[in-house]
């Protein structure tokens, strides 16, 4: 239950919008139940599932924006893509309870500099600062190199200061 | 900017994660001390750091946690 949970709060954190993080978790955790028993090493289940639930970020988002549903891996998209992936608002009534309650717990200026970031910049953000991820581990679940995965990092985090300050 | 703000850039990251040794931290730290550009950058990065940190640590809501042990407990059942 531990490992759901902080899926459902990485899903949180990356979509900002607790409709999308509850879609996702539920299809990461279909997705868990089929292949567990593939995963031996009880270490790599947590990489493994926050792959599956960044993939999942990645095609809700997709679908969000009205882009094509069709999944691109992280490692083929160029940075253009990742700057040109549109911010889409939700307008839920149904959810703007929840939606205030993690306003009200998570500082607004971080939330708002995280959703301003390029996706895959996000997530790495979050993995690395926000649910402590090594960045070895992070370059397991993304598929990046470990090199790759501190480059990001570096650009992630100015880009977030940028933001930050500017609010 | 110059080519030591450059090269201080390049490293910031690594050397805000301890990564770096002590002569490369040392050019880092003096560079600082002559670029209030740079010792700018390394304030904020400290400071988003920081704040990233306190939201990772701080818990979500009950009501949120409840939600979402609710989805997996159905999640489980229909299995």
């Amino acid at each position: 239950m531990r490992s759901q949970v902080a899926a459902y709060r990485f899903s949180l954190l990356v979509c900002g919008h607790p409709e999308d993080a509850e879609d996702v978790m539920q299809d990461a955790l279909l997705k868990t139940y089929r292949y567990v028993r593939d995963i031996a090493n009880p270490e790599a289940f947590r990489t493994w599932l926050y792959r599956t639930v960044q993939t999942a970020c990645l095609m809700k988002r997709r679908r969000r924006a009205g882009e094509p549903s069709r999944f691109m891996p992280l490692e083929q998209r160029t940075e253009m893509d990742e700057a040109t992936v549109r911010t889409v608002e939700l307008a839920d009534p149904a959810r703007a309870a929840d939606q205030k309650l993690i306003d009200d717990s998570t500082d607004r200026r971080v939330q708002r500099a995280l959703q301003a970031l390029p996706p895959a910049y996000r997530m790495i953000v979050v993995m690395r600062e926000m649910e402590g991820l090594s960045t070895r581990e992070v370059a397991e679940v993304t598929g990046y190199s470990e090199a790759n995965v501190k480059t990001r990092l570096r650009r992630a985090r100015l880009m977030l200061r940028r933001h930050l300050e500017a609010s | 900017m110059n080519d030591h703000c450059r090269m201080t850039l390049a490293r910031i990251s690594s050397y805000l994660d301890g990564e770096l040794d002590t002569p490369a931290c040392e050019t880092i730290e003096q560079h600082c001390r002559d670029c209030s550009s740079c010792r700018e950058v390394v304030r904020g990065l400290r400071e988003s750091i920081g704040l990233c940190h306190q939201v990772g640590t701080s818990p979500l809501p009950e009501p949120i946690l409840a939600r979402a042990r609710a989805s997996i407990r159905q999640l489980l059942d229909e299995k």
